[in-house]
């Protein structure tokens, strides 16, 4: 499994679609989460989902906005999305073999 | 060359960019301001950018509402010269909100990277600075969220065309091309 993170808008599923079949790729990962927020699920539980899904596939390459540049925001959702989708992210990207993390579409291997 | 220095607000990277112009020597130096000043912040963010060229030779070329290849006009020597552009995100919010009219981003991306294409062998050396807005998760509505993909856009189409990438975190540099 291989985690690729970084701002909106960097090219970050054109460059994982270069290395990697696209039915592999899990692209906005946190839209994922968010939406699972939305229905209600808690932290166990969605973990449990990704888990499953990288149990299942373990050529799965993880595609997510980073979130966590910005100013706290208002909105208790917002808050929590913002450090949920980031605590996952950690959790991903200590089983994941690698991570890159991509800029202006250029990637840099940070693990 | 070209030379893309990209970085958050506040990082440092246009001291940066300043000091790489410098190292780089060039008899000609050109400052592209992009800024529409607006305000005392405006004014104030105006004079301390001054104050980091000061002494250091460069011509500024300033229009409020500039179109990059206006600097083409200016007769810029293709060898011995640096032109430094700072910065994207103002070139980009320029071209986007222009006239009271919101332009789409497809049209923005194509107008500026086809203006940096026409312009990048004008002169020996570009050195371009670039804006991180786009880490932060906030959802800011369409207008907002089209200029934000415009500008991604464009710093994808600049790190492809550019000899050297840097991001600078903290008044420090990290090459990524």
């Amino acid at each position: 499994m291989e985690l690729y993170v970084g701002g909106s808008n960097q090219g970050k599923y054109e460059y994982a679609k270069k290395i990697h079949d696209e039915k592999n790729i899990w692209n906005d990962f946190h839209l994922f989460v968010k939406s699972k927020i939305m229905d209600g699920l808690s932290v166990e539980e969605i973990e449990f989902e990704i888990e499953e899904k990288i149990i299942s596939n373990p050529a799965l390459v993880i595609i997510s906005n980073e979130l966590g540049c910005g100013v706290v925001p208002f909105d208790k959702d917002d808050r929590m999305y913002r450090e949920i989708t980031g605590r996952l992210l950690c959790r991903i990207a200590e089983k994941a073999e690698s991570v890159y993390r991509i800029t202006c579409g250029i990637a840099q291997r940070i693990k | 060359m070209i030379f893309l220095v990209y970085g958050g607000s506040g990082s440092g990277k246009s001291a940066y960019a300043e000091n790489l112009v410098m190292k780089l020597n060039s008899k000609n130096k050109y400052y592209l301001a992009t800024m529409k000043v607006y305000g005392k912040e405006g004014n104030e963010r105006v004079i301390r950018h001054k104050k980091l060229r000061a002494g250091k030779g460069f011509v500024t070329i300033e229009k409020e509402t500039l179109d990059l290849l206006d600097a083409i006009k200016y007769e810029i020597p293709k060898i011995n010269s640096t032109v430094l552009i700072e910065c994207v995100s103002n070139l980009t919010a320029n071209e986007m909100f222009k006239d009271n009219r919101i332009l789409k981003p497809e049209e923005v991306i194509k107008k500026i990277c086809d203006d940096f294409d026409r312009l990048k062998n004008t002169a020996e050396n570009f050195v371009v600075v670039s804006n991180n807005i786009f880490e932060d998760g906030i959802d800011y509505g369409k207008n907002t969220e089209n200029y934000i993909k415009a500008l991604g856009a464009i710093n994808i189409h600049l790190a492809e065309i550019a000899d050297k990438v840097t991001e600078v975190v903290c008044g420090i540099p990290l090459e990524l091309k």
